[in-house]
């Protein structure tokens, strides 16, 4: 079964352009000036119920408009969207009772209440019985751990606990496919590791279809079985997780600062990328060879300071693109 | 259809009474606004003692009139900031994308982006209001009529209010635009109809509907006209429509164009 | 009084780029001055009579220059920036900088007034000139001591909304305080000239800041003398000492209390 249909959907902004000072500003009132942008380009995808599908890319890549017009917020340009083979721009009411919207950077919960008004107030908004709310309330109180606070008005919870409440408060009339915009933006590592364990735990649980989107390369790696990465409003890639982990996830840079010069040189899973004596930046390909292997290699006695970080989303997307050239 | 309209009202009811409440978390502060804000109106009466010593008819009212036009005025005024308080701010929530949360919900976008602040001063507002029906001499088909046109008047400014946040939809820096347009209500409906002529009449029974929010049925309070009664009850649903209306083609805009959005 | 200056004008530039915020304002205020000579012309149904010794035109005249001085002035906001940089400590990081609190704030907020002010006054001139024609018997003696008065009546009053923001250390809203002062203000002081009230009232406006604060510049404005200028003038000065040693006993008072609180 299909959730989720997008064939050839295209969105341009017009954005007005104002030359600077005063006479640029009354310029722009009598003739302004636009800038076309071109935020989502011709991209198709199908995304199958109960699956977790991340859509991730850098800032501006076209992600939230995506989601936008999938939740009917905005309308597309050209191309066909359908959300549970229901049309977001012809019947955004009737896909509203069907779809839960979260949408990291801004509160849908109202601030001076505690998470169960709130809860209660969804409830209203989705026409949910009184006796049928609380129920679920319980549940997703029992799911997303929220007893100690349930009492707390919302301003007073912790960045992560508010996160935990708007998906909640998205969850109360039980909704086939959630849509997070950015879930975990702005969260301290711990609480993100949290947040995705309650995800995951959800859609085993609920059998709910989520499309997440994220610029954190961590998000899908511990969601998904499936990922998109859009950049400049393109698909760039379409793919499984196991295959995108192949390629790319399993890379690992080390960056170390050494007391003595080293002499390593690139065998399999190894690949200097910088070497000034003292100073090393490896890339190491853990399908052929372990992180501590190489930290043996190096002589552990010897390393002044170390760094081991993932490869940035930016570096994947343009060796994608590299690849993609050859 | 009739089970929608009842699930709206009951959505609507829980975000005003939620509105209340967060007033309320307060009560020092809820109390002296509301206080502060019958102090303010009454001391307004200063001015039209003054007058009324120079000349006992003004704009054809005589003092106990005009009393009971600063009372309808300050009522219809908090009725729509007390319950409907965000109107006034629509502008701004359009500007800063916070309708997104709105239109996502399967409920009337408008309706739900309009109830979500209540403003306590307002109600000192109301109160006022009534404690001028009871100068001026308290009966109950007065009671009754000043309440049938506190509704209607509120109604008529918080329509007024959405057409002028509405502006946000197809133009920049419309937020002061709208203040001062709801500022000239508040400034028309405290001075009687009679004072001006000509065309500013003709504007404030139609453009700036201070008319038919106050005027009117400050003359229908004092001599009763069915007529009258009913010319303000058509034109208090023609204004709430154009509002409606007027609304949905910015949000029909605000989906298809999206300019805002752009501006992340 | 160099970095005072230069408090002043930096604050002018950065102002600057609200003008056109400030144009928009224009709209209520004419809508004011529109209200008022439509009353006024209702009450005065003989144009040639005078009531209090005042004509038509001149009543006139009067809303539009005191209404200029209530929006130069801005109190509101002075009066919750004040009020806000004691109850947030903000105050405490003044105290050991080289300027005092209370000049960096007047000569700050007397920019903002300064330029609201002018234009302001060139919308009500424009106005006033459209409405009602050129000024009957207008002395052009009278331009200077009327601007002088002006800026000594927006001086005062920023002085007295100061003083009142600088209850914050003892109470826990000055909010109240600043309401019944602007209400005296406006009901009092720019509606009507002072000579409208009666018997006692008259007597204890006549000694209150309405008197210095909006009677006294529209006064000279719409009714010079030079016997009238003298008093006025005198009054103004005598109020800005007053001010200016009510403003900095406050903050002294209030720093201590801070010093005593611990902060």
């Amino acid at each position: 079964m299909t959730a989720i249909k997008v064939e050839n959907l295209s969105k341009t902004f017009k954005v007005k352009v104002k030359d600077k000072g005063l006479k640029g500003s009354i310029k722009s009132i009598f003739k302004p000036k636009y800038k076309e942008i071109k935020a989502v380009k011709d991209i198709s995808f199908e995304v199958e119920k109960g699956e977790i599908i991340a859509f991730i890319g850098p800032n501006g890549a076209g992600k939230s408009t995506t989601i936008k017009m999938l939740t009917g917020i905005l309308f597309a340009d050209e191309g066909n969207v359908e959300v549970l083979g229901i049309s977001p721009n012809k019947e955004r009411k009737k896909l509203a009772y069907e779809i839960g919207t979260v949408f990291g950077q801004k509160e849908q919960l109202w601030m001076h209440l505690t998470p169960y008004d709130n809860f209660k107030f969804f409830g209203a908004i989705y026409d949910i019985p009184n006796s049928v709310a609380e129920k679920r309330i319980e549940n997703l109180k029992m799911l997303f751990e929220l007893e100690e606070f349930m009492d707390t008005p919302v301003r007073n919870l912790s960045l992560g606990q508010r996160i935990r409440c708007e998906i909640v408060a998205s969850l109360i009339h039980e909704p086939k496919v959630l849509f997070l915009d950015e879930p975990t933006i702005g969260l301290d590592p711990v609480v993100k590791e949290n947040i995705r364990a309650l995800i995951k735990r959800m859609n085993k649980e609920l059998k709910t279809t989520i499309f997440l989107t994220s610029h954190d390369v961590g998000d899908i790696e511990k969601l998904c079985k499936r990922v998109i990465i859009i950049n400049h409003g393109r698909i760039v890639l379409d793919d499984s997780m196991e295959h995108l982990k192949y390629n790319y996830l399993n890379k690992k840079i080390i960056e170390v600062k050494m007391k003595e010069k080293v002499n390593l040189e690139d065998e399999p899973g190894i690949t200097i990328l910088k070497d000034k004596g003292y100073n090393l930046k490896i890339e190491v390909d853990t399908k052929d060879k372990n992180v501590a292997d190489v930290i043996k290699l190096l002589d552990p006695d010897k390393i002044i300071d170390i760094n081991i970080s993932n490869i940035p989303l930016e570096n994947i997307i343009s060796d994608i693109y590299k690849n993609e050239e050859k | 259809m009739l089970m929608a309209v009842k699930n709206q009202a009951r959505c609507t009811f829980l975000a005003i009474k939620y509105g209340i409440v967060k007033e309320m978390l307060n009560r020092v502060s809820f109390i002296t606004n509301i206080t502060f804000m019958i102090l303010n109106n009454a001391s307004m009466l200063i001015q039209w003692i003054v007058l009324y010593s120079l000349k006992d008819n003004i704009g054809g009212y005589t003092f106990k009139e005009i009393m009971l036009l600063w009372g309808l005025a300050a009522s219809t005024y908090g009725f729509s900031h007390a319950f409907f308080y965000s109107s006034f701010k629509l502008s701004d929530t359009i500007n800063k994308g916070k309708l997104d949360a709105f239109i996502v919900q399967p409920k009337n976008v408008l309706l739900n982006a309009i109830t979500t602040h209540v403003s306590s001063s307002a109600f000192g507002d109301l109160i006022f209001g009534y404690l001028m029906v009871f100068i001026y001499g308290f009966s109950f088909k007065l009671f009754f009529l000043f309440t049938f046109f506190t509704i209607t008047g509120g109604l008529i400014i918080v329509a007024f209010a959405i057409i002028l946040g509405s502006l946000a939809f197809f133009m920049d820096s419309s937020e002061l635009i709208a203040d001062n347009g709801n500022n000239l209500i508040v400034h028309f409906a405290t001075y009687p109809d009679g004072i001006f002529k000509g065309f500013v009449k003709l504007i404030l029974f139609t453009i700036v509907p201070v008319g038919i929010a106050n005027y009117i049925p400050l003359q229908v309070l004092i001599n009763f006209d069915i007529v009258k009664f009913l010319i303000v009850l058509s034109l208090t649903i023609f204004f709430i429509s154009l509002a409606c209306l007027i609304f949905k083609l910015g949000l029909k805009k605000y989906s298809s164009t999206n300019l805002m959005s752009a501006r992340i | 009084m160099r970095k005072y200056f230069y408090i002043f004008k930096s604050n002018l530039i950065a102002n600057l780029q609200y003008v056109s915020n400030i144009m928009i304002g224009f709209i209520t205020y004419f809508v004011i001055i529109f209200i008022f000579t439509n009353l006024w012309e209702y009450i005065y149904s003989n144009p040639d009579k005078l009531i209090n010794g005042y004509g038509l035109e001149q009543m006139i005249w009067y809303v539009i220059v005191t209404e200029i001085l209530w929006y130069a002035t801005g109190g509101r906001k002075l009066c919750n920036k004040i009020s806000n940089d004691v109850k947030s400590g903000n105050i405490a990081y003044n105290m050991n900088k080289p300027y005092s609190y209370i000049g960096y704030s007047l000569s700050s907020h007397m920019s903002e007034a300064i330029l609201r002010g002018v234009l302001y006054t060139i919308a009500g001139m424009v106005m006033g000139l459209v409405l009602l024609g050129p000024i009957k018997d207008f002395n052009l003696i009278s331009i200077p001591f009327v601007l002088i008065s002006s800026l000594l009546a927006v001086l005062i009053n920023i002085l007295l909304v100061i003083c009142i923001g600088l209850t914050a250390f003892w109470v826990e809203d000055s909010g109240p305080f600043y309401w019944i002062y602007s209400k005296v203000i406006l009901v009092f002081g720019t509606m009507f000239p002072i000579e409208y009230f009666p018997g006692i009232i008259k007597i204890i406006l006549n000694y209150s800041p309405v008197y210095v604060t909006t009677y006294g510049p529209a006064k000279l404005f719409i009714d010079f003398s030079f016997e009238s200028c003298l008093s006025i003038l005198v009054a103004q000065i005598i109020y800005l000492i007053l001010s200016v040693l009510l403003a900095s006993f406050i903050y002294r008072k209030g720093v201590r209390q801070l010093n005593v609180n611990g902060g």
